[in-house]
């Protein structure tokens, strides 16, 4: 009998787990604003001032938000996006198509990188000026996934190469930067605002590929679950205005979120020299042609059909998927 | 196992599925966070048909043998030095047991720096990680030979080799084989290790193509139950070879 009660008492108790932990937490109410929680990328970083500087500034407030920030990789982030229990996040445009086409329930509602972030870099000493270069070089990367592996793929591929034509090393602990720094691999895969910014720091002359001119992959931007959108559109549109703010006045005023970010994660501040040079070059990612005619933000619809269309060739669509059911533009300013 | 003994296996199974499929009901997952049964025996069943799964298993597989086999015999060989040298438990024992605390994660970018070809890092990793458990398995068995046996084959003037074959082994044999049956297991978790450390191929490759490229949780559990195969298979394989050579225990 006392055994039939435990057993009893244990289902009860997973049933419990399995209802609070299931449940998506949808948008709440806190002192008449509008809860929302927002996933950034891997570490807390310089990379997201404006999210600090909105939240110090006071703009998500005044906008009817309380808005808390978690950091968590895309892999993390989207399914957790899809099931409600975080309301916004900031994650690759390349991650949304395979994860729309598994089911998740996302929608890209707001460029952040208009220019792609992740590109191949490499000591100007190499000798590697274009894609073509990197036959047969060592090329540094943390994993043969992910935005990086696409990236470097559509790169190789536009010189008529593939993956198989170069030496792959894999740093799964992000070293690659400093493996190329050493001279341990040609070039490495990394971020056009991070890797060679600190690479040219240390007083060494860096060559930088850029994948837009191949194909033009979405970058990072703000993604948001299509049940979070449709109950509460009005908070995204607030949330995406005050973001949108927040990175104009930063691309004004580089020192405002340098100090924002500083105040929010005061590690920062050990190094603000680096910390500026890594936020400058962010600000030159937010920028494309586009959005120079049509302000940051706005979604490139040509790019995106042409991202399904590469990601599809690499297998990475389960299902066909539309650029309609990617993106959405209608949380952006009208202005 | 006799179809009496294969009931309760076999309702267990069965009612850990209803438990699965119950949590996904009460709880409201979605299939992106946790699919249910069906659709990962769906998923598991197509990248085993569709050719998906086989390398990446074979891959896997071969680097958990490779592994096991030679930390096993590393490990075999050490554990009887510690057992019957105080001098060398001495020396040897801070170090192991320092290896063993040290978490393998953070060791395995290391490993895939130092040894950065091929099937070498995966099989020191492995290795590693077998270690320990089958050394100290190994020291407590022969630790465990009646002392009264050691005397009487003294007394006969049995040779070193004569105690170690008729005494020591015999003795030591269930206790080796008790962490062998904990090492092969870990070596599964090595393997895994190894490779997300780098690889091109293994079972933990696909774990992060379905989990960070494909977004495809099915396949990242059919990935898992694949390991779950192999470590059960494997575990299975050990306590035959216990069987054949000690008996039932």
């Amino acid at each position: 009998m006392i055994r039939h009660s435990r057993i009893v008492a244990l289902v009860i108790v997973t049933v419990l787990l399995a209802t609070a932990c299931g449940q998506g937490t949808s948008p709440s109410p806190s002192a008449g604003r509008t809860k929302l929680t927002v996933g950034l990328g891997f570490i807390p970083s310089v990379q997201f001032a404006p999210f600090y500087l909105a939240d110090r500034n006071g703009y998500y407030r005044d906008a009817g938000l309380d808005v808390t920030f978690q950091n968590k990789i895309d892999p993390d982030l989207i399914p957790l996006v899809g099931q409600g229990a975080i309301q916004v996040g900031l994650a690759d445009g390349t991650s949304v198509i395979p994860a729309v086409s598994q089911g998740i329930p996302i929608r890209y509602v707001a460029t952040v990188y208009a220019t792609y972030p992740s590109i191949v870099f490499a000591k100007a000493s190499s000798g590697i000026t274009g894609p073509a270069d990197l036959k047969g070089k060592r090329i540094g990367i943390p994993g043969r996934f992910g935005s990086s592996w696409i990236m470097l793929q559509a790169l190789l591929g536009s010189a008529d190469l593939s993956v198989d034509d170069v030496d792959i090393a894999e740093y799964p602990d992000f070293g690659q930067g400093a493996a190329v720094a050493q001279g341990a691999v040609d070039a490495a895969t990394g971020f056009a605002n991070n890797e060679p910014v600190q690479l040219e720091l240390e007083g060494e002359d860096v060559v930088v590929l850029h994948v837009d001119d191949v194909v033009a992959l979405p970058g990072p931007g703000l993604i948001v679950g299509t049940a979070t959108a449709d109950a509460h559109p009005d908070a995204v549109k607030a949330f995406v205005a005050q973001t949108l703010r927040a990175m104009r006045e930063i691309a004004a005023n580089p020192d405002a979120g340098l100090d924002a970010a500083i105040a929010a994660v005061p590690e920062l501040g050990e190094d603000r020299e680096k910390q500026r040079a890594i936020l400058r070059a962010t600000i030159e990612v937010w920028r494309s042609d586009l959005t120079d005619r049509e302000g940051l933000g706005a979604i490139d619809r040509d790019g995106w059909s042409d991202s399904i269309e590469f990601l599809s060739r690499l297998g990475l669509v389960a299902r066909p998927v539309t650029v309609e059911d990617l993106i959405s533009d209608q949380f952006l300013p009208v202005d | 196992m006799t179809l009496r003994n294969a009931i309760p296996v076999g309702l267990a199974f069965v009612l850990f599925l209803v438990a699965w499929q119950a949590v996904i009901q009460v709880g409201g997952f979605p299939p992106f966070i946790l699919p249910p049964p069906a659709a990962v025996a769906e998923r598991f069943v197509e990248a085993w048909r569709d050719g998906l799964m086989t390398p990446h298993a074979v891959a896997t597989l071969r680097e958990i043998v490779a592994g096991f086999v030679v930390g096993a015999a590393l490990a075999v060989a050490a554990g009887y030095a510690l057992a019957r040298s105080r001098v060398v438990e001495r020396i040897l024992s801070p170090y192991l047991v320092a290896a063993q605390a040290t978490p393998i994660l953070a060791l395995a970018p290391l490993l895939a720096l130092w040894f950065p070809e091929g099937l070498t890092s995966k099989v020191v990793i492995c290795a590693l990680i077998v270690f320990f458990p089958i050394a100290v398995a190994t020291m407590v068995g022969v630790r465990s030979v009646d002392a009264g046996l050691l005397e009487l084959g003294r007394s006969l003037r049995a040779t070193r080799r004569q105690v170690f074959v008729t005494l020591e082994i015999p003795a030591a044999l269930p206790s080796i084989l008790g962490g062998m049956r904990v090492g092969v297991t870990l070596a599964v978790v090595g393997a895994i290790v190894a490779e997300w450390a780098g690889a091109e191929r293994g079972l933990g490759v696909l774990i992060n193509l379905a989990r960070g490229s494909l977004f495809d949780t099915p396949l990242l559990f059919a990935t898992l139950l694949t390991i779950a195969l192999i470590g059960v298979g494997l575990y299975v394989v050990v306590v035959l070879v216990e069987r054949r050579l000690v008996g039932t225990r």
